[in-house]
């Protein structure tokens, strides 16, 4: 599976609301990637952000799920804008 | 080898992500006959269950409910063990049908791991309405394992699936290894083969080499050591070298199940149904940063009057059930021609505390009603969503707000509202911290004997108090994760916003009941314990103060405790304070009016001696120094919560060590903190 890192990957925690991404790479410790993948967000995965703002935890929709994360954790994911 | 007496169970084991159904699941198999602990040594919860179908008898084996089975936490390891032991006969998995490609990714785990697997297509219910619909047989097919399809709320697929546990054919039910492995292997490549291929040798009976192949290249901590210490030094030294080329194998790995669970998904999906990511009206307000906390407190708020409505009804037709009982048993005991101590010990101990009890538990119902249901609902996710940076301050998850606004209002409905939080750990650390808040009780207290005291300067006591008590709650919070944090790094926040679901009325008034009565349980014992010896250490035979053990108990005690600045009229009153806290004014009237006829501080503390406040001033004023009533108040205010709090208390955590441990800390504090404000007073009063 090859996605190549671009310069313009930025982290989740940037991400807009209502914008379609896709996750590029995965940052943070074994436990943090464990868990994020187990709940679907994998290398490929597509997600929509439903909420960004600063003083909440981010709120994404990807595989049938609404996931709230941590903003703290969100810069650990690294996602590029999805256009289709 | 199961033994062959008749006997012997069927050990089932349930298992499914969070919010798929386990729970009602597990109710509807198991009714009342379930039994909550703890896994020896460990925090975690253990719930364990029986039932009976056409003669045959089963345990059931509730495991946690997680994501993942990495090695990463108890929760997981333990499930693994139980799933690779020798444990278990037979497991469930819960899939949620409406989320299917996710909430499969725990079969993804299990692929490999040989005990036999039985998958229940959960929420067919809630999948339907969004119009998607399942190819049953063919999942079963691609599966290699029996798929039901189950609305576990309603108890529909139960039938079949006790046929099914009937028929005992459990060998057969084996996940197909076969499409997964051509993912892992287009994953890593001709390196997945080499390092199954080193495998071989090392399956068991519970674990093929597939499975360890990808626990290998995962850099699972558990099977790491249990690998190398199979192996060679050379052995291993080759393996590792294989392992660590993949740049991350948790990835890849993921990669290949979730790759492996969207082409199934793909095949027996017959129809998408509408998408779900739009946020209703409702839900976006709930989790908008202006309003989001305003509703969720608002919401929690009326919840928590709701349920003390209900609860104090509930309470009235108790009391009311005790008042005749205790006519019918005194009445009785006369018949018998009983002694004095007698009658007391049955009806005003025993007979007393077990209605107390039961009305604690009827009380407890109100919130259970009010609270189960927010949460079954779903909102209540929304609630820890909005409050997860607040509550993160002090090492709660965003939930813990509610149990800690139930609190304000009663002890022991926050405590037992501490179910609704997701770890064990979590639950201790939420009801260590509310024990600091204060109950309306003790602000009934504390606002009287103040506005006695202080008159228009109440208010500043009261004001320091609470800065006293926030101070409190950040110190415990900090000694607590200090305590129960070592070493592991914590994770935020990663959590899933379920889809609001009306709860099926049978079932949720069925778990309720079950919780109730579990609390009841747990909780009775200690209270008649603890009334019973209370009741005895006050016994006076000639209604007399001075005759009663707890009189001598605090004649001894007095000297140490006016080092805290408290008498042993108050010592005591703060002692007695742990059987309710409104009871200690009547307490302390007793105490005071030495003269009173009623010299028996049981009675003024259980048996309805309430607040007289027009002789409580008399008595106050001309008995306590200002900086005795500061040293009292604060003893009081920060003191351990009432005993049925503790009661409770030790029905959640199932450990009388951590429940007793509690105790102390708070009560020494308490002491601490009086003789502290003592000491201070005494240089302006």
């Amino acid at each position: 599976m090859d996605i190549n890192y671009y310069s313009q990957d930025i982290s989740l925690a940037q991400g807009e609301s209502g914008k379609k991404y896709t996750v590029m790479a995965l940052k943070g410790d074994k436990r943090f990637v464990s868990r994020i993948t187990s709940v679907g967000l994998t290398i490929g995965a597509v997600l929509i952000v439903l909420q960004n703002v600063r003083q909440l935890p981010l709120l994404i929709y990807s595989r049938d799920t609404k996931l709230a994360i941590d903003r703290g954790e969100a810069n650990n994911i690294l996602v590029e804008t999805n256009l289709e | 080898m199961k033994q062959e007496v008749s006997t012997s169970r069927i050990r089932v084991g349930l298992l499914g992500q969070p919010n798929t159904g386990k729970s009602t699941l597990f109710n509807a198999l198991t009714g009342s006959n379930q039994h909550v602990g703890n896994w020896p040594g460990k925090t975690v919860e253990k719930k364990e269950g029986k039932f009976q179908h056409q003669g045959k008898h089963y345990a059931l084996l509730d495991l946690p409910g997680t994501y993942s089975l990495s090695a990463n936490s108890e929760e997981e390891l333990i499930t693994r063990n139980s799933i690779t032991s020798d444990a278990l006969d037979i497991i469930l998995v819960l899939i949620d049908a409406s989320q299917m490609e996710r909430s499969m990714f725990l079969l993804a785990e299990m692929v490999g791991m040989r005990c036999p697997v039985v998958v229940l297509l959960n929420m067919m219910d809630t999948a339907e309405m969004m119009g998607r619909r399942v190819d049953v047989d063919h999942l079963s097919l691609l599966l290699g394992v029996p798929v039901l399809p189950f609305v576990a709320s309603r108890k529909k697929g139960l039938d079949a699936l006790l046929e099914l546990l009937d028929r005992e054919e459990y060998a057969s039910y084996q996940l197909r290894e076969n499409a997964l492995r051509e993912q892992y292997e287009s994953s890593f490549g001709q390196l997945f083969t080499d390092v199954e291929k080193r495998m071989l040798p090392l399956e068991t009976e519970s674990c093929s080499a597939l499975w360890l192949s990808a626990k290998l290249l995962e850099r699972d901590r558990a099977q790491l050591e249990g690998i190398r210490k199979s192996l060679s030094a050379q052995d291993w030294s080759d393996l590792q070298t294989l392992v660590d080329l993949p740049e991350d194998g948790l990835l890849s790995s993921a990669d290949a199940k979730f790759n492996w669970l969207h082409s199934i998904a793909g095949k027996v999906t017959l129809s998408k149904g509408k998408k779900r990511g739009e946020l209703n009206r409702f839900d976006r307000v709930a989790i908008s940063p202006t309003w989001g906390k305003w509703i969720a407190l608002g919401i929690v708020g009326l919840g928590v009057m709701l349920s003390f409505k209900i609860g104090y009804f509930f309470m009235g037709l108790v009391g009311s059930a005790w008042g005749w009982s205790m006519g019918q048993a005194y009445g009785f005991m006369a018949t018998l021609h009983a002694t004095p101590f007698v009658t007391g010990f049955v009806c005003d101990a025993l007979i007393t505390s077990l209605f107390y009890s039961i009305m604690m538990a009827a009380f407890v119902l109100g919130m259970l009603l009010v609270f189960n249901f927010i949460e079954e609902v779903g909102y209540l996710a929304r609630v820890s969503y909005v409050f997860d940076v607040l509550m993160q301050k002090i090492g709660l998850q965003g939930k813990a707000i509610m149990p800690f606004l139930l609190c304000f209002g009663c002890t022991i409905a926050g405590v037992a509202g501490t179910r609704v939080l997701d770890s064990a750990k979590q639950r201790f650390l939420t009801i260590a911290l509310s024990w600091v808040i204060p109950c309306s009780a003790v602000w009934g207290v504390i606002s009287l004997m103040s506005s006695t005291f202080f008159g228009k300067n109440a208010v500043w006591v009261i004001l320091l108090l609470f800065v006293v008590a926030l101070f409190h709650l950040l110190l415990t919070a900090t000694i607590l994760s200090r305590l129960l944090n070592s070493g592991e790094e914590h994770i935020g926040l990663i959590m899933e916003l379920p889809p609001y679901r009306l709860p099926h009325w049978r079932n949720f008034l069925r778990n309720i009941w079950l919780r109730a009565s579990g609390i009841f349980a747990k909780a009775s014992k200690v209270i008649v314990a603890v009334t019973v010896i209370f009741w005895t250490l006050s016994y006076t035979p000639d209604g007399n103060i001075s005759s009663s053990l707890l009189y001598k108990a605090g004649m001894v005690v007095e000297p140490y405790s006016m080092l805290f600045g408290l008498n042993w009229e108050l010592f005591i009153a703060v002692l007695i304070s742990a059987i309710g806290k409104e009871s200690a004014l009547g307490v302390i009237t007793t105490l005071f009016a030495r003269h009173a006829a009623m010299g028996n501080v049981y009675n003024a503390a259980f048996l309805g001696s309430g607040i007289a406040s027009g002789n409580i001033a008399a008595n106050l004023l001309a008995g306590i120094s200002v900086p005795q009533a500061l040293a009292f108040m604060f003893a009081f205010f920060f003191n351990v919560p009432c005993f049925m709090t503790v009661a409770t208390t030790y029905g959640e955590l199932h450990r009388i060590k951590w429940t007793v441990g509690l105790v102390l800390y708070y009560f020494i504090f308490s002491l601490l903190m009086a003789g502290v404000v003592y000491r201070i007073a005494l240089l302006f009063f």
